[in-house]
Parts: structure tokens; sequence; C-alpha cells
């Protein structure tokens, strides 16, 4: 049985392969602190994995380029090792695996969505490795008693009942009839179970429940029933593929709603790819570049919005400035607590309470953050066609009216 | 016959020892463990019986779902555990986890096993293409279905329960390892039984001439359905494991993941040499190392490396690894080849 030599030849150079390609990386090395993130680079949430991504980078740069990081009287800059975690979980929780016990990482910012996060955070808190998370708003992964993680947004379910009570309000305060068409993902899920609470409260009744799939090119057969059904108001979430899919086919199909409330209408680029189309989307942010925030690294959100686009060519969206503001977390709480000590970062973190040009940052004991509310904006457009995002809730940052009822197609 | 039991011997070794000298590889090799188990069972159908099946990834969703469901729903209240995407936090003891482990691991098994035969007696009366077609269907629905049951967390996903705090670190990485490395190595031991027996004859039969084979009074289908059976299992423990090591599960990025998953396991034991038993699973290493070496070193093009992996396999090595091995060295696979006769043969014609 020849075979056999083969087989094992086979074998042997397996292992001699395995143990030369251990590379193993020190959390700090040098004057550098290696993060590690898992980030979607290919893969359905591809485009807002890039968004993070650059998020990353640009505070990376940022921070470096103004002093870096002072722990214990040296100076060190931030690096951040990526992978591909091809936005499927399984591959996210084998990359944790894999920054933590491979490359020594220590330190760990998010991935892009909720469900990414939830297959990351459990490996983390195994490892005792503080991750601050910028991406993963699901609430349940701040009900799991998670230590280390901190996530610098507000919970998935706050998104969108800011618009459900709007409109009741509007209504002149009597119930309203809702729509919703959720991805079944999740966090779309989240925002559904937000969305029910707000209905509960308000005595608002759901006349349409649907789920929408993960590869979301057509939502057709829910915009028929809403033609036919005719609600106040209605929601669609589905990350950036159903923002477009939504606008897409609410145009061609030209559905009348009074009410049209959204996530992820400015990762999607929808003023932009969908100009006139996507005017008075109301659409629900973490975070909008008009708000008054203000830090030393990035100065006003206005000024972030400026130096992003400048190296990126696009406006930043919510999901880039919340990425910067982890890093801007992170130094923090490095220089607080003076070590590189897990233990003790994670404690810093705890304890965080700061401004950012993207909001304040405090988080409670479950590690979302608390104190910083979501803003809703709608799509707005000139008559030359040219669309902008404007806050139009809450009140104190207003910088517009909110346009409701929405105009029939057939006046626009 | 002895030295195959001293090649057994040591790859047993290797394999409980790998653990140990590769520690910071744990979680890669569990999943490489799994991903051979795939490779070898989806060989049963594909290689030796010649229904090329994309609907074993069913089974492995399948056990996925029930090894977790009973993990929990042995000591708490499932639907609780689920419900708004996991909000409600029980914590299982050591006990009462690994209790939980060995009871889902063994349901995950059987429940799988009794599945395939069901759904094998309605839909393994087709052939060829329609029959690639059907099963495609059957792991796309279950990832659809799996979506939309509140039970088992929907479309939120379902948060597999946390390993509990024994045995340090590394104790989670090992558990699984060797809950995958055993599974591999009855996985391995059955089907090398079985193609040790009258069984593999008949899949081959069924794969070089289905109607032959019947008009020998072959009761195709009855083997067609067992041989299924047999995947369905260890695919269904595999998949339990995997639940637990991944840590979540999402319907259809995860548990019914036909598209990576479900691909990956033909592609592994092509790439190897479908058809031979060894075949599959140096298909399911090289190319574990491969994917996992383009993701560190082509991050960005690592699709397009993986691509033209699968290409050149396709062009050059058409019969796998195994194959092109055999048709290089013949004589080390046992086939003898005498000098004289073969030119005598050339020389005739």
């Amino acid at each position: 049985m020849k075979i056999n030599k083969i087989i094992l030849s086979f074998i042997s150079a397996l292992a001699i392969l395995i143990s030369t390609s251990v590379v193993s990386f020190a959390k700090v090395v040098g004057d550098k602190i290696v993060l590690g993130a898992a980030i979607s680079l290919t893969g359905k949430y591809s485009s807002n994995g890039v968004h993070t991504q650059n998020g990353y980078n640009l505070a990376v740069e940022r921070i470096n380029s103004m002093g870096g990081v002072k722990v214990g009287g040296k100076t060190y800059k931030f690096d951040i090792i990526y992978y591909d975690d091809e936005s499927n979980p399984k591959r996210a929780a084998q990359l944790a695996e894999r920054l933590i016990s491979q490359d020594g990482v220590e330190f760990m910012l998010g991935p892009y969505s909720s469900g990414l996060t939830k297959a990351i955070a459990p490996v983390t808190e195994k490892y005792g490795v503080p991750m601050v998370e910028a991406n993963g708003a699901s609430r349940s992964l701040f009900t799991k008693g998670y230590k280390y993680l901190f996530a610098v947004l507000a919970p998935a379910n706050l998104y969108l009942d800011v618009a459900i009570e709007t409109a009741v309000e509007l209504n002149g305060g009597k119930p309203v009839r809702i729509a919703q068409a959720f991805e079944q993902d999740a966090f779309s899920q989240d925002v559904r179970l937000g969305i029910l609470d707000a209905a509960k409260r308000t005595g608002s009744e759901i006349i349409i429940d649907d789920k929408l799939p993960k590869e979301l090119n057509d939502m057709a057969a829910t915009l028929v029933k809403v033609k036919q059904m005719k609600p106040d108001v209605l929601v669609v979430s589905g990350h950036t593929k159903g923002a477009l899919t939504a606008i897409r086919q609410i145009a061609e199909m030209k559905v009348d709603v009074p009410m049209l409330a959204m996530t992820h209408c400015d990762a999607a680029k929808l003023s932009k790819q969908h100009g006139k189309n996507s005017q008075y989307a109301l659409c629900a942010s973490q975070w909008h570049k008009s708000l008054t925030y203000k830090d030393k690294f990035f100065g006003t959100g206005m000024k972030y919005a400026k130096d992003f686009e400048k190296k990126f060519k696009y406006d930043p969206p919510y999901q880039s400035a919340e990425s910067s503001a982890a890093l801007l977390v992170f130094k923090d709480a490095f220089e607080r607590a003076n070590s590189f000590d897990k233990k003790k970062v994670r404690d810093a973190l705890a304890a965080t309470n700061m401004q950012t040009f993207y909001g304040n940052i405090k988080f409670a004991e479950g590690g979302q953050n608390v104190d910083k509310p979501m803003v809703l904006f709608q799509v707005m457009c000139d008559d030359s066609g040219k669309c902008e995002n404007k806050v139009v809730a809450p009140l104190k940052w207003a910088s517009a009216k909110l346009i409701h009822p929405i105009p029939k197609w057939s006046e626009r | 016959m002895n030295k195959n039991l001293i090649l057994y011997a040591i790859i047993l070794v290797f394999g409980l020892a790998a653990p140990f000298i590769f520690p910071a590889f744990k979680v890669q090799l569990s999943i490489l463990c799994v991903l051979i188990i795939l490779a070898v069972t989806w060989n049963i159908q594909g290689g030796e019986m010649g229904y090329n099946s994309f609907g074993n990834i069913l089974f492995y969703g399948l056990g996925m779902y029930l090894c977790a469901s009973v993990q929990v729903g042995m000591f708490f209240p499932l639907a609780e555990w689920t419900e708004s995407g996991g909000e409600k936090t029980f914590v299982h003891t050591p006990l009462q986890f690994f209790q939980g482990m060995a009871v889902g691991l063994i349901v995950a098994a059987v429940v799988p096993t009794i599945v395939a035969g069901l759904i094998g007696y309605s839909i393994l009366g087709l052939r060829g293409h329609y029959f690639a077609i059907c099963t495609l269907g059957l792991g796309v629905a279950a990832g659809e279905i799996s979506g939309g049951i509140e039970i088992i967390g929907a479309g939120q996903g379902f948060t597999t329960p946390p390993f509990p705090n024994v045995g340090g670190l590394e104790a989670r990485g090992e558990f699984f390892y060797f809950c995958s490395f055993f599974a591999l190595v009855l996985a391995f031991i059955t089907i090398r039984a079985i193609y040790s027996t009258r069984f593999k004859l008949i899949l081959n039969a069924i794969r070089d001439n289905e109607d032959k084979a019947e008009a020998m009074g072959i009761e195709t289908m009855k083997y067609k359905i067992i041989g299924w059976m047999v995947s369905a299992f260890f695919c269904g423990l595999a998949g339990g494991i995997m639940g637990g090591l991944v840590g979540y599960i999402d319907s259809t990025d995860v548990a019914f993941d036909g598209r990576e998953m479900g691909v990956f396991m033909v592609l592994m034991a092509i790439l190897g040499g479908k058809g031979t038993l060894w075949g599959p699973i140096i298909g399911a290493t090289v190319f574990h190392i491969f994917k996992e070496g383009f993701w560190t070193f082509f991050l960005g093009w690592q699709y397009v490396a993986l691509g033209v992996l699968i290409v050149v396999i396709v062009i050059y090595f058409p019969e796998g690894i195994m194959g092109w091995l055999r048709e290089k060295y013949p004589e080390r696979f046992g086939e003898v080849i005498d000098e004289a006769d073969r030119k005598a043969q050339v020389e005739l014609k």
C-alpha cells in the first residue's frame, strides 16, 4: 500500500505548513497599538462594511497625526488588522478567534451589523478582550450581561419609534394605521420590535407586517398591499438594499403613503442615487453632520463631513461617523487607564463620559450608549432637483420642518 | 493491513495532539474536521452513487438548530430564550451545558437521518440534473422557512448557550475540537466499514448504470435512501457541533448556508477526487488551507483567487488530486501494470 506514503507525506507537509505560518503579533508592537477588526468587505453588507472601514481609517489617521495615544509617558500610534468577514456570522466568529488567538490582538473594533456583532461578542467576552463597536445596534446585545462590549450607538429599537409618535401627533393624537416590512436579520427585526412597542403605546394598528428576504431586490408584493390598504405610515428597514429597493419600487409603482419611514437612507446615498424619487423619505439616523457636537480631533460634524468627503469622495453616512467615534473612545480609555492591561482598559471604557463630534458617549451597564438620542431626517429637494437630508426631529436640532403628509405622486 | 493500522494510529495521535501542538489554530482545525465530514459524506452521493446532491446542507442546518434548541429547551423555555432576538438571558450550569450538548448532538444526528429517509423516499426517484435541482431547492427553502419560525429566533438568529466557565480559556476550543474530531473519526470508521462491503459496489452500480443494476435485481431505491441517511446522520452531527462552535445561528448564513458550505462540500470532494475514500479528506484539507491563505494574503481578491483555484482544478485535475495521483502512479494504488503485456497491447493496435 504505497498510498500510505502519499498520505503520510501529505500530513507531514501540512504539519510543517501550519507550524511555519504561526505569526504572532503582540497587542502593542513598538509604538503601535494593534486593534483587530473583522469587516464586511464582500457580501451583502459590503457597502456598509466599507463605510465602517473608512470611518475607522480616518480616525486612525487623524489621531496618529495629532499626537497619537499617550500611555505611561510614551506615545503610541493606532494600527488596525482587518479581515473580511464576508457578511457571514460564521466567518466573523472564526475571525474574531483568529485575531485574538493567532494574531494576539487584545483590543477589538466591532464589525458591521448586529448579526455579526452577535457572533463576535461571545468570543471577545470569553477572552476578556474589550471591544468598542459602532455598528451593532440590536437590543439583545446589551441584555446578555457582556462586560467587554461597548457600543457607541443607540439600540435598534429606538430607530423609528419616534417616527410613529410623530405620525400619531400629526394625526391629532389619534392612533395611526401602520404598514411595515422588515428584512429578516437581527437589526431590522429589532427595529420592528421598536415599532411594535410604539404601536402598542399609541394604540396604533399594524395592518401589514411583512418579512423581506435577505437578498433584498423586490418588495412589490408588500407595496401592492400598501396601495390597496392605504396605511398612514409605511416603515421599511433592510439595510442599504432595503432603502434602495423601497424607493425604487415606490416610485415605479407610484405608491402614495402619507409617511414613509426608513433606515439606512444616508448609507444608501438615497438622495444622490434616486434624486427626487427619494424626496420626503423620513430616515432614522444615529448622526447627522448638522448636529452641534464637538471634539478636538474632528471639530464639528460639518468639519468631519468635509474632511471625510475630501478623502473618500462622498458624504459620510452615520455608519462612518460612529466608526470614527469608536477610535476616539478607545484613545480616551487608553489614556485614562494609562495601561494596556485588558481589565484596566475595560474599566476605563466603562467609565467613559465624553463628547465627540458624533455625540455624547456614556455607556450603560449593558454597554450601550445612553447619552445620544437618535435623529430623524427627511430627504428634501429643491426645484433644480438637488436633494439633501435635513434634520426634522428632535426639535432641538431640527433645521427644517417636517413635510407631512407626503404629496401624492399625481401632484408632484 | 499492518501498515494501514500504523497509518491510522499516526493520524489518530496527530489528531489528538493537534490542539496542543497548534493551540492557536483550534477553531480552524475544528472547522477542518467539520469540512472533512461534510465532504466525505457528500462523496457517498456525489462520488460513489453519482447523485449530485446540493441538499446535504439541509441536514447540517437541521442538526445545528436541533442541537441548540434541545440544549436550551431541556432546561429553559425555548420561546423565552429566543424572544426579541434573545433579550432574556438564562445561564446554563456546566453540567446542564454538557448534558444538553450530549442529548442535543444525539437528536441532531438522529432526526436528520429520519428526515433524509422520508425526503429520500419521495425524491430519490429523480435522476441526474432533476435530482440536483430538487435538492438545491431543499436547502434554499429550509433557509427561508427557518427564517420565519419564531421559536428558533426567526430572522433575529439564535444565540447558542455560551460555554460555561470551566477549565480556563482554552477549554472551549478544546471541547469543540475533540467533539468534531471524534465525529470525524466516527464518520471515517463508519464510511470505511460501509465501503468495504457490498454496499459500495451497489452504490457504484447505481452510478454506472442504474437501470442495469435494477435489472439485476438490486433494490436501488433502498440503497439510495440508506446512503443518504448515513450522510444525513453525520451532516446533522457536524451541524450540531458547528452551531455550538460559532455561537450564533442565522437561518441562511450559518445554518442553511447553501451558498458557502453547500457548495464547498461539493468542491472539496471534487478537488480531492470524488469516488475515493481519501480524496474528499485531502480535498477538504487543501481547500481549507488555500481558503484561509487567500483570505489572509489576498484580502479583497480572495474570491478571485478562489475562482482561479476552481478553474485550475476543473481544467488540470478533473479527476481531483487522488485521481491525478492514481493516473500518475497507478502502481502505488495497487494497480499492477505488466510492462510486457502493455507493450503487447500497444503493438496489437
